[in-house]
């Protein structure tokens, strides 16, 4: 008897059973299509026209500044209509890629340099030395070449606005460990020696760097990272394995932060933050932060300049990108210009800590003049430094291969292969990719 | 095109409703077929277009029903599923259309260390969570299925990490995992040590499957508790009569009981596990742990194939593996199912 009733119990859960699987087994696969049709390269027409404008996690704090930067376009060019859509600050490379393959990419977008790159290898980004050519002279030489991508001809993005900043230590905790406060590591071999000492006195408890070093941290170190035709990476050279080597010594001696091979930006940060690790790289907009989120911190915080084997700092670039694929090329690119004019880019600058793009802007007594401040100070810092940055991180660099050379760092630094081994493979991993985009 | 099939599946309403009535009517006793061609031929000449027009309703209006259901899984389920096939037999790119290159793919897989390390974790993952997530929750229906006062609480709360956020619950547990966090510092408190759960690869997949294991527990709990609903209490009675002890009568009464609702449990979190994705991203980070040891498919599919750089090809081609090996491990579930049945 208790055979027929389980057996009937099963009859119907089985059939369900069934369906059910497959329709969960058949929701996990999906896909996405691409359209085809191209607008017109020329943008010496009449500016009209309705253009819609993306920018990348900037409406949450600069609502009314882009509002205004709209009104004045628009007045400019009574015949034009901007819509203004912003997007979130994480999956912007998805929603970008999404809307690329869909045909729904806005006629002007803001991007960095490496997501302007497979743009333009689609033919999707405007080439702005034909289009725009004229305007090449207002911005500075190494800002305008950071949106031109090797093996293709041509500059597609107006560059934007750049950042940096220095490099913000704990003061307390370097005179707990017997280290001058006021003599924060100038060289690598001090930030190394610094970073022993910090650990070996703390017993392991305070590591003093968070993050294991990426592409911008190899650059900087002096690694060459491709090679000169830009068709193969570099990085596993004499000087790319010595810094890794050294790495891994920190890592062993708890100098760098056990959870460092799992670590975000974000989690790091909150280390600095909770004074678990000594120092950050950071900017003129963290400064803010410590004040308001960790007052013990933000009274023991010390500002020194990015560390740097070949004397020229680190930054970051944004773009402003004109769509291919555009019905309004010559509002498109004036519009993507009006952004990113000198003017406007001061505006911008003053009210945010980043550093425009245009020559000329970066001697405003803004960027130069003393008033006594931590905030000034680090503006005044950055703003000299960036005379002479370089944006390492190679343009054709991509999401994968930072993964690539992120695990073959954690591969060297757990051990589980030498400096060397790692450093070879990444390398040729992502030149596999490299060929493959 | 939804829309559309909704319109005419409400415009066809009644009639059809009707139609498929009388259908049903006429075609009951005996063989449907044959009848209806005698009642025909028999049928005066006013009754013969009427009938043409059911039967032709018999044929259409079950489709119009079905229209709006059938296009919703035909373009969210199976156009997709299609076309990730057919994609993984491509070099497609995000912004780059793809050419036909055979196997390549799935031979690149072969070789791929990555790969094989997602699937060494999908498969760990079922191995480990399946039995937690078929046994843990039926134990806990048994506790909860009592009607005593106040139960009510406790099996609300026992089903409260189902209905919060995996985000959510993924960063409480990394707070409280991390080296300074909740945990930690109770292990130091008594003398035990920091672990890292959140630095070394197994700890890390361990806490995840921790972690999924504790939100599933309410969820496949009150799926218990409906078949429990269901066990006669006469056999339990029956059973304490010939002496037999409460851990005996779980075996012998309980267990079979539910047998076919654990099948399903068995089911529903094997593939829920083979396909996990949000706990160890979300534990493990973005780079699937240190040095990826933590990736699983799912992660490598998104790792590979997203992004503006994204080889939709190849990450299509490990979304057909993941497809196979789901089959294979429901066909599996079914399999013991019916062995023990037999």
């Amino acid at each position: 008897m208790r055979q027929s009733r389980s057996s009937r119990i099963s009859r119907s859960p089985r059939g369900a059973v069934t369906a059910a699987a497959l329709a969960a087994v058949m929701l996990g696969l999906s896909a996405c299509g691409s359209g085809d049709d191209t607008g017109s390269a020329d943008a010496s027409g009449k500016v009209e026209g309705d253009i819609t404008f993306q920018t990348w996690n900037l409406k949450a704090n600069f609502k009314s500044y882009f509002e205004g930067l709209i009104d004045d376009f628009e007045k400019k060019y009574p015949d034009t209509k901007v819509k203004w859509v912003d997007q979130p600050g994480e999956g912007y490379a998805d929603k970008i890629s999404a809307d690329a393959a869909a045909g729904t990419l806005p006629d002007v977008v803001n991007v960095s340099p490496d997501l302007v790159a497979p743009l333009a290898k689609a033919g999707l980004a405007l080439d702005l030395d034909k289009s725009a050519g004229k305007y090449e002279k207002e911005y500075l030489p190494g800002a305008w070449e950071s949106h031109q991508v090797p093996g293709l001809d041509g500059t597609y993005a107006f560059p934007w606005y750049l950042n940096t900043g220095p490099l913000f230590y704990n003061k307390r905790l370097f005179k707990d460990a017997g280290l001058d406060p006021e003599k924060p590591p100038k060289t690598y071999d001090q930030l190394f020696a610094d970073a022993e000492k910090l650990a070996e006195e703390s017993d392991g408890k305070v590591a003093t760097l968070a993050n294991v070093p990426a592409i911008e941290d190899f650059g900087r170190y002096g690694v060459p990272l491709m090679n000169k035709e830009g068709t193969g990476f570099a990085f596993n050279d004499a000087k790319g394995v010595e810094l890794l080597t050294k790495y891994k010594k920190l890592y062993d001696a708890k100098a760098l932060d056990g959870q460092a091979l799992t670590a975000t930006p974000e989690s790091t940060g909150k280390k600095f933050l909770t004074e678990a690790v000594a120092m950050n790289p950071g900017s003129a907009l963290d400064l803010e932060k410590f004040k308001k989120d960790a007052p013990r911190l933000y009274k023991n915080i010390g500002i020194t300049p990015q560390i740097s084997s070949t004397g020229k700092d680190n930054m970051y670039v944004m773009g402003v990108m004109v769509n291919t694929r555009t019905k309004q090329t010559p509002a498109a690119v004036a519009f993507a210009h009006f952004v990113t004019d000198a003017q406007r880019q001061m505006s911008f600058a003053k009210k945010v800590a980043i550093f425009p793009s245009t020559k000329g802007s970066l001697d405003d007594p803004y960027f130069t003049k003393a008033d006594g401040s931590d905030q000034t100070r680090v503006r005044i810092a950055a703003a000299k430094s960036l005379k002479t940055a370089v944006n390492y991180t190679p343009v054709l660099f991509s999401e994968q291969m930072k993964v690539e050379l992120r695990n073959a760092v954690a591969r060297a630094l757990q051990g589980k292969q030498s400096p060397k081994e790692a450093l070879d493979n990444a390398v040729k991993s992502c030149d596999r990719l490299l060929k493959q985009s | 095109m939804k829309s559309q099939g909704a319109a005419a599946a409400a415009t066809a309403g009644p009639e059809a409703v009707t139609a498929a009535g009388r259908g049903r009517r006429a075609g009951a006793p005996g063989a449907a077929g044959g009848r209806e061609g005698r009642d025909g031929a028999s049928g005066t000449a006013r009754q013969g277009p009427a009938r043409r027009r059911v039967r032709r309703q018999l044929v259409t209006s079950p489709w119009l029903f079905a229209a709006p259901g059938l296009a919703v899984v035909g373009i969210f389920i199976l156009y997709p599923f299609v076309s990730t096939v057919i994609n993984s037999f491509t070099d497609k790119r995000q912004l780059i259309e793809g050419k036909y290159v055979g196997l390549a793919n799935f031979r690149e897989l072969l070789h791929d260390d990555m790969f094989w390390i997602g699937l060494r974790n999908s498969t760990l993952y079922v191995l480990v969570v399946v039995p937690a997530l078929v046994v843990l929750p039926l134990l806990l229906a048994l506790l909860v299925q009592k009607q005593i006062p106040g139960i009510t609480f406790f099996r609300s709360a026992f089903y409260t990490p189902v209905v919060a956020s995996i985000v959510v619950v993924g960063l409480i547990w990394v707070w409280m995992l991390d080296e300074r966090g909740l945990v930690n510092a109770v292990l130091e408190a008594v003398g035990a040590g920091k672990v890292g759960f959140l630095s070394d690869q197994w700890l890390l997949l361990f806490s995840a499957m921790g972690v999924t294991v504790w939100k599933g527990l309410g969820y496949y709990m009150i799926i218990y508790l409906a078949a429990l609903a269901n066990v006669p209490r006469e056999l339990h009675e029956a059973a304490a009569v010939d002496g037999a002890g409460p851990v005996r009568r779980f075996l012998s009464v309980t267990v079979p009981a539910v047998r076919s609702t654990m099948v399903l449990v068995a089911a529903l979190s094997s593939v829920a596990a083979f396909k996990v994705f949000s706990e160890v991203y979300l534990m493990a980070g973005p780079t699937g742990g240190p040095a990826g040891e933590d990736t699983t498919l799912v992660m490598l599919v998104q790792r590979t194939g997203t992004g503006l750089t994204g080889r939709v090809g190849y990450a299509s081609a490990i979304s057909v593996v993941i497809f196979v090996v789901t089959v294979a491990l429901m066909l599996l579930v079914l399999r013991a199912d019916r062995k023990e049945d037999a």
